[in-house]
């Protein structure tokens, strides 16, 4: 099947970047390479992996959610103001947390199928919205005192981060869902060619809304994730988070014009963006520089990757 | 493409909907008819989102608010400087009688600052200036600020030890200043190394990130870090604790806000330096009505830096 050959090709190629970059840091550095600097990356990836996996399903139809960093501090404060110690039992604020996000994602799933307007404008306006929201829950400040309970969410289960397990289960399961679950496949269809899935009787709407929606609820879970890893739900949080998000997702070979992509190549996207991250901290590399870097070896990546896909 | 008469009902809806929407939550004094007399202040605050510069805005409208006989219409520039530049122009065809600017940069927000004295509106900078000097400067010297933390930094090590520093935006006037100062102790005392440096943008996620990245590269090797802001300090204390190395590394951030004090009292957080917010905002009004009403006003007005620690807390607690 020479669309399978070409998926595996896709995350061989970045697979092959990832350990050549982190190959580099080990010889540069002498502590990249140990476990607690590894646990360290899987730690600060897990937020910007979970907000990558929401964010592969709406591609994949071919849509974008730009509202994610926004949605994120939303949620974060929405999060945050029911957690304050002796108010609830943690499972709450979680909950208000994730339906913020949820509830974000369902008003752009809503205006992009039944409203008819652009992806891109729908979500635009919901980073705003959702930013401006966070704004007035929070009256412009972080809002702090929040349960040990829940901060310790961000703490360790068995050695492993939470964040990390999080991040590790939000990714097995979708993986596992778009290969597996009839709506899965539809999600391609519609990306694919919204027209022909029509024709053949997939719910386009219904599919889209629910790609929206699941983006939303991760974008909370993400929100609660950061809040608790920070200990505050601070309004300005998550600034440029969705451009992460994305850009982690195309390197992982999933197409902006939808139909096209894996969840295991978003995990590898994310990855890649985190070792970079890391290492030039690491190496002490001035922030004028950083800046520069990451974005060559963002777009270095993914041309090395469609370079080698088209061979 | 012709217009049904659905969607221009529906548009007209839509269109009488949103100004109401807008009426219901502006509550300025913009529309009313300028009463005789009556000084109108246009206020460009730098980042309503930010919790010192919200504080110091808060102050500013609320002191407003008691002077009899004044307006103020306030805006927020969320840290754009291209977007406060337009809102300094709106402020010029508004025709306010005084601006108080609270500039996103240094060198980004000059030209502001140059449109209202072209205009030959008075302007008064609070909290950071620009390249061009306005009327009146009220704030307080950002470089005494990097130059209390690092000497309180100094007298903790023994003038001996690594220190890492997490700068703010870089370029920002509070960021270059508060490096100046920090680097005026390191000159002094030869012993005081800087490990590393690196900028977390003011944010605390990514302070935390740095710090962790830090604890990996230089452990064992640096004694105190300094942030040039507490939301960066309480990042980096957030990964001193979670690595169970925060009793060998003293923290240090500036502005002294709600959550750093409240660490320092708890004795998580080894100091902070205390920013007046509320002094500024008061005393950005206060100048703003002199240069009104055309009465002499002095240029500068800086209001001083203390250093916040376990021992002098109470007061600041209020």
């Amino acid at each position: 099947m020479p669309a399978l050959d070409r998926h595996l090709l896709h995350r061989f190629g970045l697979l092959l970047v990832i350990l050549a970059v982190g190959l580099g840091l080990s010889f540069v550095t002498d502590t990249f390479l140990s476990v607690a600097n590894l646990t360290n990356v899987a730690r600060q990836v897990s937020i910007n992996g979970i907000l990558a996996v929401g964010v592969t399903f709406v591609l994949l139809t071919a849509g974008v959610d730009l509202s994610l960093g926004s949605v994120v501090a939303l949620s974060g404060v929405a999060c945050a103001t029911f957690a304050h110690p002796g108010d609830h039992t943690v499972f709450i604020p979680i909950a208000v947390g994730l339906l913020t996000g949820a509830a974000c994602g369902l008003v752009n799933g809503v205006l992009v199928t039944r409203g008819g307007v652009a992806p891109f404008i729908v979500t635009l306006g919901m980073m705003t919205i959702a930013r401006g929201l966070a704004l007035i829950f929070s009256g412009g400040r972080p809002v702090a005192n929040m349960s040990s309970e829940l901060t310790s969410l961000a703490g360790d289960f068995l050695g492993v981060p939470i964040p990390v397990l999080c991040f590790a289960s939000v990714a097995t399961g979708a993986w596992f869902f778009l290969r597996n679950f009839r709506l899965g496949r539809h999600i391609y269809a519609v990306g694919g060619n919204e027209n022909a899935a029509r024709a053949a009787g997939v719910p386009v709407e219904r599919v889209k809304l629910f790609a929206y929606g699941l983006c939303g609820l991760l974008t909370g879970l993400a929100g609660v994730v950061l809040a608790a890893r920070i200990t505050t739900g601070q309004p300005n949080a998550g600034q440029a988070y969705e451009l992460d998000a994305i850009a982690a997702v195309v390197i992982g070979g999933t197409s902006l014009a939808g139909g096209v992509g894996t969840i295991t190549g978003t995990l590898l996207g994310v990855l890649l963006i985190g070792e970079i991250n890391n290492g030039l901290d690491l190496m002490g590399v001035s922030s004028y520089f950083q800046a520069v870097i990451k974005g060559v070896i963002i777009v270095g990546a993914v041309w090395l990757d469609r370079r080698q896909s088209r061979s | 493409m012709r217009l049904t008469p659905r969607p221009v009902a529906g548009a007209l809806l839509a269109a009488c909907s949103l100004v109401a929407l807008m009426t219901a939550f502006s509550g300025c004094k913009k529309t009313e008819a300028r009463k005789p007399g009556e000084v109108l202040i246009g206020f460009s605050s730098r980042d309503l989102s930010a919790e010192y510069t919200a504080k110091l805005s808060e102050a500013v409208v609320e002191y407003a608010k008691t002077k009899p006989g004044v307006g103020l219409v306030m805006v927020d520039a969320q840290s754009d400087a291209q977007k406060q530049i337009s809102q300094i122009e709106n402020f010029i065809s508004l025709k306010v009688d005084v601006i108080i600017l609270n500039p996103c940069e240094l060198e980004a927000s000059t030209p502001a600052v140059d449109r209202a004295k072209a205009a030959g509106i008075p302007i008064v900078l609070v909290n950071q200036v620009t390249k061009s000097a306005g009327n009146a400067y009220i704030g307080s010297n950002d470089v005494d600020a990097g130059h209390i933390a690092m000497e309180a930094v100094a007298k903790k090590l023994g003038g001996k030890g690594g220190v890492l520093m997490i700068h703010g935006i870089m370029g920002t006037s509070a960021q270059l200043q508060r490096e100046t100062g920090a680097r005026e102790v390191f000159a002094k005392y030869p012993g005081l190394k800087l490990v590393d440096h690196q900028t977390a943008s003011w944010d605390r996620a990514k302070a935390m990130s740095l710090t962790e990245n830090w604890i990996q590269a230089h452990k064992g090797k640096f004694q105190a870090i300094f942030a040039h802001n507490d939301e960066m300090a309480m990042g980096a204390l957030l990964a001193l604790e979670r690595a169970g190395i925060k009793k060998d590394v003293y923290v240090i951030g500036i502005d002294a806000i709600a959550q750093a004090l409240t660490a320092v009292k708890e004795g998580r957080l080894d100091a902070t330096v205390f920013q007046d917010a509320v002094g500024q905002g008061k005393g950005s009004v206060d100048a703003a009505l002199l240069l009104a009403r055309k009465q002499p006003c002095p240029k500068e007005n800086l209001i001083p830096f203390q250093l916040v620690t376990p021992e002098n807390i109470t007061p600041f607690l209020k």
